[in-house]
């Protein structure tokens, strides 16, 4: 169940989307998992962290034309962009929270969002009903009590899909 | 046993989700490793945010897939023309007679219509149209901003004073490697009369006259030259509060250059785009955002029109020329 990011064909997807913008959501898939994780752990909020991300893949679909391969990863292109939001972000909210804007991603903070792209790919592949609950738990916040209702299981059932899909996560990520 | 795992961990997750303190969990062998990753799936994105942003992307690739990603061609353009034409709506001679005399323009075309005077005017390698009437054409008469690069700045200033201009800012040397002066029209345009210090007169990859436009979010309005008509970003430079100073855009084969204002000052203006297919852009434009004005057709003098208007009130005719 280990996973990689598997970057053969990372060039090839760049440049049908350049040829032709409707091949963009290969790349949309590809990483908005990486993007809205490293957005959503600076931003914490929901609402914010989805709209950053948006203007993130809305810029980067506009500026595609101009992303040169020289070697430097796409994720690390889109990283940019999304530090760049969300320093503007802060700068229009700034007055109102008194924050100091983020630093730009440092070396580590970029392996962590990796870990964290890598996580997410995980939970894709996790069974069936385990994904569904974390989907539900962790993407929509919904309590076992609701996630129980809209899978027909026990609120006992859903807790243990839960317990067994971190389990399955956690083995991933030790053997990834 | 599993029983009561599920139960602890299912609290700590609440916990965790409520972004309160799950620190404590740490120091249970059990449950710890796997509290660290329920901490990281905080951030898994909801699979109807993805959904829907994905839905959104792909309408607005679809749409500028369909009609053609590339930007406009002119192939066909008019001899001394480029993509782009400033359209100077005026209510009398003024506007001309000042170009004339301040920047030597020479009118290359003047037809008389049932509505007043459609001029053509060229000014160093640059070309203007002037539509002059005293009715109403529906195309309000309204000041805008060009930069314009001559061989003797202080001197062209001067000129312009002499001719009812007002000072907005001496002849000086600017930081942005420019020797410039700044006047405001009797008709209330703006000119930015420049000399580049570095090389030719004109720097390189701009003509002699440049529409200088001020659009309260630069960034928002290459988005939508970037959709509508397929310009390409040059350049773009912020000041230290994150206030776009200065960008260009090519369109074409013509160049539009920008800044945010402050403080703000809209000055909507009119451009006459000469495109190949007038009616493929027309229709990019208006998926893009722009309102339609008059859907193309077919002028008397030829060439077919149509025209939109962005959301800064600036008109576009855009026009495959007759012949």
């Amino acid at each position: 169940m280990a996973v990689t990011i598997d970057e053969d064909d990372e060039r090839a997807l760049i440049e049908a989307a350049q040829a032709d913008p409707a091949r963009f959501e290969g790349l949309y898939d590809r990483y908005v998992q990486r993007v809205y994780g490293f957005v959503s752990r600076r931003v914490g909020n929901r609402a914010t962290a989805e709209d950053i991300t948006s203007a993130v893949f809305e810029q980067a679909l506009t500026s595609l034309p101009k992303f040169e391969w020289r070697g430097v990863p796409f994720a690390a292109w889109l990283i940019r962009i999304a530090a760049n939001a969300i320093t503007d972000h802060w700068r229009r909210t700034a007055r109102e929270s008194g924050d100091a804007a983020p630093e730009m991603p440092d070396a580590g903070e970029m392996d962590a969002t990796e870990q964290r792209a890598i996580l997410f790919q995980l939970v894709e592949r996790l069974p069936a009903l385990q994904r569904r609950v974390i989907e539900q738990r962790f993407g929509e916040e919904k309590s076992i009590r609701e996630i129980a209702a809209a899978l027909q299981r026990t609120e006992g059932a859903v807790k243990q899909l839960q317990l067994r899909a971190l389990e399955n996560l956690r083995k991933g990520m030790r053997h990834g | 046993m599993a029983d009561a795992l599920s139960g602890r961990l299912d609290q700590v997750v609440d916990t965790v989700l409520a972004r309160g303190d799950a620190t404590a969990a740490l120091s249970d062998a059990e449950l710890a490793p796997l509290v660290r990753v329920a901490a990281e799936l905080r951030h898994y994105p909801s699979p109807e945010f993805r959904a829907r942003l994905k839905a959104t992307l792909k309408e607005r690739t679809m749409m500028t897939t369909t009609l053609s990603a590339a930007p406009p061609t002119t192939t066909r353009a008019r001899e001394g023309f480029t993509t782009i034409t400033p359209y100077v709506m005026a209510s009398d001679s003024g506007f001309t007679e000042f170009v004339k005399q301040v920047f030597g323009a020479v009118e290359t075309e003047t037809t008389r219509t049932p509505r007043g005077v459609h001029r053509e005017l060229r000014i160093g390698n640059s070309m203007l149209m002037v539509g002059e009437s005293d009715q109403d054409t529906g195309v309000p008469v309204r000041p805008s901003a060009y930069h314009i690069f001559v061989d003797d700045p202080d001197g062209t200033y001067r000129r312009a004073l002499a001719a009812g201009a007002t000072s907005l800012g001496e002849p000086a040397d600017r930081p942005y490697g420019e020797r410039s002066g700044f006047v405001q029209d009797a008709m209330g345009n703006y000119w930015y009369i420049s000399r580049s210090l570095r090389g030719p007169a004109i720097p390189e990859g701009l003509r002699t006259l440049t529409v200088y436009l001020h659009p309260a979010s630069v960034a928002d309005y290459i988005d939508f030259l970037t959709r509508a008509f397929g310009a390409v970003e040059d350049a773009r430079h912020h000041d230290p509060n994150g206030r776009v100073m200065h960008a260009q855009v090519r369109l074409g084969n013509a160049v539009l250059e920008m800044g945010e204002p402050d403080p703000p000052r809209s000055m909507p203006t009119t451009f006459y785009l000469y495109v190949d297919d007038a009616d493929a852009l027309y229709h990019r434009a208006v998926a893009a955002g722009a309102t339609s004005l008059a859907p193309p057709a077919d002028m008397s003098y030829g060439d077919r029109v149509g025209s939109v208007q962005d959301s800064t009130g600036t008109i576009w005719y855009i026009a495959r020329p007759a012949g």
